[in-house]
């Protein structure tokens, strides 16, 4: 329990660390967002294909780039817990992507009406 | 040779790119992070605070000061919190390896004192100058008489650098000459000779004395990145390291299972070890270390780069006073007299310490400050409220052994030298990229949560 604080306050000062570009990712989402919801037509359903593929990418490029923005290397990757660490962040640069690239690409690939 | 305040931070460094801090930015910072809505978030489970006009006094702003003050305001509803520190800057001195060794910038470990001062705790720009524990009062260096009715010494440690003959800290950088601990300048500068060496290589002498040290693995550290540096320079082959240490044959780290880890790879990497060596002289200009066995032998070698790690003691105003040690092994350095498991002052009971400055086994980490911080403030709160102090310390330390750039090791343990992982699944002896991650990214993180009381 105490350590999954830990990791919570760990997460929380980092973004607090980060806050301008953190407050930038959150206004363009909520805009996104609300501009896809307000208007008619915005095709959700297609969307979420852009999305994955956008996030997947991003996730891959994340998992292979990761450790050499942070003076490492894949090679450094000695057990699975650093594999599994690795990944988990990677999902999360991922999942960031996704939740942008749903409504933009939901806005862009407007049904016929 | 230059002095420098309690546990050796010189109270403004004149650093570039630490100077130019904006201060408009942390305003904002910590506006928003006083915000009701990151209170909500951030606040640990809510426990009611207990009523009381306690005038508790603090004797320094390092990590230990003041976490135990974020905490005590959380629990205690009208006491009077006053920190004594004229250090206007806190340094981040788990990154001064780092720093040393070119891996981060020196903003990095720099930030205003103020900043992390909590709201509602009263600070006195001044260094404590007397502690008269019989009066319950303290004296400040501008001659104020501070009365309390609790205290928590967080004074730090002294660097005895004066023990090394010719030694001057104002020479770090110069001539080859390193050390890591005398405070961000000096972690720059170590650099800047570190970087300078590795590119032809050379001798390098890398040195560790016997007694209680501050971040007992930050020596081992620079060791192994002085031969990391020197590798992906290419001119390991072409150098020689040696690790000069105080301590018994085949000794350099306390916890024997990282010991004998530790010793496996440098024989790997080539590094030569002398036990029983301690540093007692330098002579920058020529170049020359002078290393004494215990039966009083001199051996002067030439280098090209020295890493020198001072002796390390409490500072005066806590060695002369009569709340140092009288007896034991803990007596000479003139630490603090605590209980190891309470931290509670042994003979003032109204007294308890916090970090680097505790007479106790191990941890002068900012990990033990992590772990003790909360224990400290639960104790003293128990004191307060005229019960016994009964939360138990174990000991509990923490080490992100770097091996080279990208790789280090997480090691945990406790007072009597078990490794005690905090999550079942860290190997401590496995080398890792998560540990290096955490070294870092993460820890730094951790540590501002830890001074605003919340872990």
């Amino acid at each position: 329990m105490y350590e999954i604080w830990l990791m919570l306050n760990i997460v929380w000062e980092t973004l607090l660390a980060a806050w301008p570009l953190v407050l930038v990712l959150l206004l363009v989402f909520a805009g996104l967002t609300w501009a896809a919801l307000s208007r008619r037509g915005a095709a959700w359903r297609t969307a979420w294909p852009v999305a994955l593929g956008g996030a997947a990418t991003v996730g891959v490029l994340t998992f292979l780039a990761l450790p050499s923005l942070t003076r490492s290397s894949l090679g450094e990757l000695k057990y699975w817990v650093d594999w599994l660490t690795l990944a988990g962040l990677a999902g999360g640069f991922a999942l960031v992507t996704a939740a942008l690239l749903l409504p933009l690409a939901a806005l862009l690939k407007r049904q016929p009406t | 040779m230059k002095q420098r305040n309690g546990d050796g931070r010189s109270p403004e460094p004149d650093l570039p790119g630490a100077a130019s801090a904006d201060l408009q930015r942390r305003r904002w910072l910590r506006a928003f992070s006083a915000a009701p809505l990151v209170a909500g978030m951030a606040a640990s489970p809510a426990t009611a605070a207990m009523k009381t006009n306690a005038r508790i006094v603090i004797a320094g702003s390092g990590l230990g000061g003041i976490a135990v003050a974020s905490r005590l305001l959380k629990q205690l509803d009208g006491a009077s919190v006053t920190i004594i520190d004229a250090r206007q800057k806190h340094y981040y001195q788990p990154g001064f390896t780092l720093v040393a060794t070119g891996v981060w910038p020196v903003d990095k470990v720099l930030d205003p004192t103020a900043d992390f001062i909590p709201a509602g705790v009263k600070w006195i720009p001044e260094m404590v100058a007397e502690f008269a524990p019989a009066a319950n009062v303290v004296v400040t260096s501008g001659g104020q008489r501070i009365a309390y009715d609790y205290l928590v010494v967080a004074t730090g440690l002294q660097l005895d650098y004066a023990q090394i003959e010719g030694m001057d800290v104002a020479a770090i950088g110069r001539n080859g000459l390193a050390s890591v601990y005398a405070g961000p300048e000096a972690a720059v500068a170590t650099w800047t000779a570190l970087d300078a060496f590795r590119q032809k290589g050379g001798q390098a002498l890398m040195t560790l004395p016997a007694g209680p040290l501050k971040c007992a693995g930050a020596p081992l550290k620079m060791t192994f990145m002085v031969a990391d540096r020197l590798q992906q320079a290419g001119t390991l082959a072409n150098s020689r390291i040696d690790f000069h240490t105080g301590l018994p044959t085949d000794t350099v780290f306390g916890v024997k299972v990282v010991n004998d880890d530790v010793l496996a790879r440098w024989k790997a990497l080539g590094i030569h070890n002398h036990y029983l060596s301690k540093l007692v002289a330098v002579d920058p200009g020529a170049r020359k270390a002078t290393f004494a066995s215990p039966e009083g032998q001199r051996e002067t070698l030439g280098y090209d780069f020295l890493h020198v790690v001072p002796p390390m003691r409490a500072p005066d105003v806590v060695k002369k006073s009569d709340l140092a040690w009288k007896e034991s092994g803990f007596a000479p350095g003139g630490w603090l007299e605590v209980d190891k498991a309470t931290l509670q002052h042994r003979r003032y009971k109204n007294v308890f310490g916090i970090g680097d400055i505790n007479g106790t086994p191990r941890g002068k980490t900012a990990a033990t400050v992590k772990k003790s911080a909360p224990l400290v403030a639960h104790n003293l709160t128990q004191v307060i409220a005229g019960r016994e102090p009964d939360a138990r310390f174990d000991g509990y330390t923490s080490c992100p052994l770097i091996v080279r750039e990208g790789s280090a090791m997480l090691i945990e343990f406790d007072y009597e030298g078990k490794l005690t992982p905090s999550l079942p699944m860290i190997e401590p002896l496995q080398e890792s990229y998560l540990a290096w991650l955490m070294k870092v990214r993460m820890l730094k993180p951790a540590y501002v949560s830890v001074l605003k009381g919340r872990v």
